[in-house]
């Protein structure tokens, strides 16, 4: 489904972030990504839709039998690929002054001809997807709200019901619960791993109790290449390889 | 001397460096300037009986004429209009280009910031007299300089709204495959909406008072009325057009208030 190869990835100052990233993952996958804090987890799930331009490797995404690489492809083609990209941020990134089923709504924009979602807007249909995406993350009775009277759950919710319709074939996730308290953290998750039956999940978590919960693979970076990828349920050897010669902080688990 | 009247001393020096020095460059280079441009106080009180005069032959206005200045005041508001939707249509696409974030190209941003900087340095009458040198007399070259002449103060304001706009939203809109055009709709205009339509309205406000003036250079309009009369000494006829001129800058300043509190109101409410 997504194949990453000999990803590489240097930052502007010249050091060598991402060296080497080689892994695969399939449908049905939950994976999360762990590693030190600056070890490039964001800038890897940046590389798989194309946000920051690898420097060397490739990102293919195989999600119809018809396999698409990423890496230099521009303007339409991008966009093409792109659309069937969830990708959830830290902060929802919703826009604020729009209402909830609007921003529900620009899951669609890759998908609508650009002149009629410019002039017209949406059709009754995609409003009505919207609204079933929003019943799915169980925040229908907040369409009509401003995005921006939300709470920070709630908004997350927003985001994967925007994720999903784009009827992505993969989902990134950069830190999607880190900025919830516990209980809102799990809602988020449980509303995420269902999800899986459709698509690939790619997250960065740090909690390793999130992780034995919910994700189905682990994946942990240190100095710019994979240094553990396996079982979720990750022994406190390997915890203390990839986090390095500091003692691993996994911080205390979500919903205790 | 004492060490204590030293310091006294220098203190002084001090304060007469900081202050009695610049208020007398302040005030020899205030006295050259109005002896160059003739600042006469004499010919002023002169002036006031005259002044007195001539109001007195301002009243009673010519109370008949108002039905006639209807017509003229309401092309006055016509031209502010149309100029300042024209004006910040337009400032809106250049302050796109101007605008750091959303500019195709680093070189295309400095050309249209440029652009914009040099149309406000450019003094407003000069662009009036050019529009009425190259379409004539009339409402048209009026239209067409309020909107010109609005472009430089909105374009620079509308672009610097675009580069405070939130960056994350963008970047979201950029990763489900949007065109920056739908990124542009969908994620920026929200954002910035309440600063374009206040500064629109404000700009509104000051093409009123331009476009009355527009008409004293032969652009249409109640100014072109006020004009006339006052070279054809109908200092009667003058006033009504005066009275009109109040009651129309009040107005207008009253109406774009009330929209500005429609539709910025409830942002703040809600």
């Amino acid at each position: 489904m997504i194949t990453v190869k000999g990803l590489s990835k240097k930052l502007p100052d010249g050091t060598l972030l991402l060296k080497d990233i080689n892994f695969q993952v399939e449908k049905g996958e939950f994976v999360a990504l762990f590693g030190e804090s600056g070890v490039g987890k964001t800038v890897l799930l940046r590389c798989v839709n194309g946000l920051t331009v690898p420097d060397n490797g490739e990102v293919v995404i195989n999600g119809d039998g018809n396999p698409q690489r990423i890496n230099g492809k521009k303007g339409k083609e991008l966009r093409r690929i792109r659309r069937r990209i969830g990708m959830i941020f830290q902060g929802s990134n919703l826009v604020k002054r729009l209402s909830v089923l609007e921003n529900v709504m620009t899951g669609r924009l890759g998908w609508i001809s650009p002149a009629r979602s410019l002039l017209y807007g949406f059709t009754d249909k995609e409003v009505d997807r919207a609204l079933e995406a929003l019943a799915k993350v169980g925040v229908k009775h907040l369409a009509f709200r401003r995005a921006e009277t939300l709470s920070g759950g709630e908004m997350q919710r927003v985001a994967i019901a925007r994720a999903i319709l784009q009827e992505p074939y993969l989902l990134l996730a950069d830190e999607p619960v880190a900025s919830l308290d516990p209980k809102n953290a799990e809602v988020v998750l449980d509303y995420l791993k269902p999800l899986t039956e459709q698509m690939a999940i790619i997250g960065v978590f740090h909690h390793l109790d999130i992780v034995r919960k919910y994700c189905t693979r682990a994946i942990g970076i240190k100095d710019g290449v994979v240094a553990y990828d396996g079982k979720p349920d990750v022994s406190p050897e390997v915890l203390s390889a990839v986090y390095g010669s500091r003692p691993p902080v996994w911080p205390v688990a979500a919903g205790q | 001397m004492s060490v204590a009247a030293l310091g006294a001393m220098i203190v002084h020096l001090k304060k007469f460096r900081k202050y009695v020095l610049p208020a007398l460059a302040a005030t020899l280079l205030l006295w050259g300037a109005s002896t160059i441009s003739r600042v006469d106080l004499g010919a002023f009180l002169a002036g006031i009986p005259r002044g007195i005069t001539l109001f007195g032959h301002m009243l009673p206005p010519q109370w008949e004429d108002f039905p006639g200045l209807i017509g003229p005041a309401l092309e006055t508001v016509q031209i502010a209009f149309v100029g300042t939707v024209l004006g910040a249509a337009l400032a809106f696409l250049i302050g796109l280009l101007a605008a750091g974030n959303l500019s195709p190209h680093r070189a295309v941003r400095e050309l249209a910031r440029g652009a914009l900087t040099a149309e406000r340095a450019l003094p407003d009458l000069i662009i009036i007299l050019f529009f009425v040198a190259i379409v004539g007399l009339g409402a048209f070259p009026g239209v067409m300089a309020v909107a010109v002449c609005s472009i430089g103060m909105l374009g620079k304001l509308f672009a610097d709204a675009f580069e405070e706009v939130d960056p994350k939203p963008l970047e979201a809109m950029a990763a489900v495959g949007a065109t920056k055009a739908q990124i542009i709709r969908y994620a920026v205009l929200p954002q910035v909406f309440p600063s374009l339509i206040a500064n629109t309205l404000y700009r509104f406000d000051v093409n009123i008072r331009m476009s009355i003036f527009l008409g004293v250079v032969g652009a249409g309009g109640i100014g072109f009325h006020l004009v006339m009369s006052m070279r054809l000494l109908q200092y009667r006829e003058a006033m009504a057009s005066i009275l009109v001129i109040l009651v129309l800058v009040v107005l207008c300043e009253k109406l774009s208030d009330a929209f500005r509190r429609r539709i910025l109101g409830q942002e703040v409410l809600r």
